[in-house]
């Protein structure tokens, strides 16, 4: 029989300071998506994941490029295995974008008239001051306030 | 491959349209408005046959409204695809059918294939271009029909739901909840069916505003015999004197009409007592002057003022004269007899006869704040800074306030007159109407007389407090005048 490959993860160093949280995420993770439906709205049952999943991303963000606290091998040994979202991450380094809650509130090509969810604009230039957004819940992702 | 189509929508016959076929109140008052068009989006609620469903917001506040029905439904019975309400007059087809006699309800299936089948015929003349007969645009509106009328575009439809969370007490959406906080109206109107609306039967909004439309109050005469004049309210700047008489002239002999265009109102005097009526009567609820809805009533009686010792010119400034419809320029003009500053005091051109006219018998209140130079700002020594008229006639004023003795003021109760502006509000926002019979604006002049039966809500506060007649008093007049006592 040939040798079968089999794909073992070797994980960098510096991953056992940062494994408790992502564990600890992981576990919230699956405890969102376990989540029974009751009283909440169709649209309410999938807000925890968005935010779970935004959390998982913004740590690692935040230990690469803000606090520099892991190694390039590392972050992207992260981002390959999922733990965090790459292309979010990439949102997150435009200006503008620092706080984007889900790829799907900035779309146009999902809303109708090519805009963008109602998160996106600034507290100042919107009527209703409280709202969720119906995709992820997001009370406000802009950077100003 | 190629792609077949499910439904080939030509042959089926579904409607397609371009634009919807709505009302002003369904469209909303925003100029800027962003539609979503969607093909044989719905089934039309009456005929149940896809069609073009369009959706928008109708303005800041409102909930996003959609088309219920199909365009050839609404194009029968001349309603608005939204509300159901008729376009022109936007009244229930029922109040609509019933006002103007129209039966057209024999013609139309009710049920199941036959009104298929009707609608889909109805729908292919129509784009075939055969003229079908539609008989609303030839009936000729009738006094009934134009009482009743909107005239206004109605907001208050375009609101948010009642939140049935809330109602039983359970909504957790908090401060993000898109819907109304508010317990629901019920009670006989509340319920109602798209067709029964539609169709013209038993409809409970039709039959309330039936029964109302056979009991509108109409204009009493007043007692006093020699009032000829009538007030016309609501005015704006597109009516002008020409549309008045061009209204008026057919009842009687129009002696004069003057327009108080500051208080957006208007005096049509007739030389007769019966012309005067008979305009009353038969243009009470129905005047409507490019489409702006004016409310009518009869001008104020003249009434004794018991005032004491009044200097001449005083009396005279605080008299209104000549049943109370002579223009304030008039009335400056009399004050300005008796100070030999007066500059640019008119702001209308006064007719010249005045002058030599001896002054007109006193009336002991004035009916209209600009009737009275004290209410419109006019300086008197005891108020400082009180220039704050926006009528330049007072401006004359100020520099010969000898004239007007202090003593005046306290007997009457005089308080501090307002700026303009602010006694204009409780004139013309609340009219209770079915009071309006004979002495409608309560003046508080520094004339308090005896308080009179009049409408408690017009009065600007009355220092004297054995006015009973001064309840509901706005708010600012009531923050800002205070008495002199």
């Amino acid at each position: 029989m040939p040798k079968v490959k089999t794909n073992r993860v070797k994980y960098p160093e510096g991953w056992e300071l940062i494994e408790p949280t992502l564990r600890e995420l992981q576990a919230k993770m699956r405890e969102a998506e376990n989540d029974p439906h009751d009283g909440k709205r169709k649209c309410e049952t999938l807000w925890p994941i968005f935010k779970i999943a935004h959390q998982k991303s913004r740590y690692i963000f935040d230990l690469y490029y803000r606090r520099q606290e892991i190694s390039k091998e590392l972050y992207e040994f992260c981002l390959d295995q999922g733990y965090a979202d790459r292309n979010l991450i990439a949102k997150w380094k435009k200006p503008g974008y620092e706080r984007l809650c889900c790829l799907r509130c900035m779309q146009p090509r999902d809303h109708n008239f090519a805009t963008t969810c109602v998160c996106r604009v600034p507290k100042h230039l919107r009527e209703e001051k409280v709202i969720e957004c119906v995709h992820c819940g997001c009370r406000g992702c802009v950077s100003g306030d | 491959m190629a792609h077949r189509l499910l439904r080939d929508h030509e042959a089926d016959g579904w409607e397609r349209s371009d634009f919807p076929i709505i009302c002003e109140s369904c469209l909303g008052d925003n100029p800027y408005v962003r539609m979503t068009k969607a093909d044989y989006d719905k089934e039309c609620k009456i005929c149940t046959r896809p069609f073009t469903v369009f959706r928008w917001r109708p303005g800041r506040d409102a909930r996003y409204k959609k088309t219920e029905l199909c365009q050839t439904c609404s194009k029968l019975k001349n309603v608005c695809q939204v509300c159901l309400l008729d376009l022109e007059y936007g009244l229930p087809v029922q109040v609509r059918d019933t006002a103007l006699s129209i039966n057209s309800n024999d013609t139309i299936p009710k049920s199941d294939v036959n009104r298929e089948y009707f609608a889909e015929e109805h729908d292919r003349r129509a784009r075939a271009g055969l003229d079908y007969e539609s008989s609303y645009g030839k009936v000729r509106p009738n006094d009934t029909i134009l009482k009743l009328q909107r005239t206004t575009p109605y907001y208050k439809r375009n609101r948010a739901h009642i939140c049935s969370f809330y109602v039983r007490g359970e909504c957790t959406r908090g401060a993000e909840c898109p819907y109304r906080h508010e317990m629901p109206e019920t009670g006989e109107l509340s319920q109602q069916n798209i067709k029964d609306r539609y169709y013209g039967v038993n409809d409970p909004v039709a039959l309330k505003l039936l029964n109302k439309a056979g009991e509108m109050p109409s204009l009493e005469a007043p007692e006093d015999e020699s009032i000829k004049t009538l007030y016309v309210g609501g005015l704006d700047k597109r009516v002008t004197e020409q549309d008045l008489r061009d209204n008026f002239y057919a009842h009687g002999e129009i002696e004069s009409i003057k327009m108080v265009l500051d208080k957006a109102c208007a005096f049509v005097t007739y030389t007769t007592r019966e012309g005067a009526e008979k305009a009353a009567e038969e243009l009470s609820n129905k005047l409507v002057i490019k489409g702006l809805r004016l409310k009518l009533m009869w001008g104020k009686p003249q009434a004794p003022r018991p005032e004491s010792e009044t200097s001449e010119g005083a009396r005279q400034q605080a008299a209104v004269a000549h049943s109370g419809m002579l223009p304030r320029a008039v009335i400056s003009q009399q004050q300005n007899q008796f100070q030999p500053s007066g500059p640019g005091v008119q702001d209308q051109a006064p007719p010249m006869q005045y002058f030599n006219i001896p002054p007109p018998p006193q009336l002991d209140r004035a009916f209209y704040p600009s009737m009275d130079p004290q209410r419109m700002g006019a300086l008197v020594p005891s108020h400082d800074g009180e220039n704050k008229s926006g009528s330049e006639k007072h401006q004359g004023m100020p520099p010969a306030p000898g004239q007007y003795p202090h003593q005046h003021y306290p007997p009457y109760g005089y308080m501090q007159p307002m700026p303009p502006y602010q006694l204009y509000p409780p004139y013309h926002s609340a009219m209770p109407p079915p009071q309006m019979s004979s002495q409608h604006y309560q003046h508080s002049g520094p004339l308090r007389p005896p308080p009179l039966v009049s409408a408690p809500l017009t009065s600007a506060p009355p220092a004297s407090t054995s006015s009973g007649s001064a309840p509901a008093v706005p708010g600012p007049s009531a923050a800002s005048e205070s008495s002199h006592q």
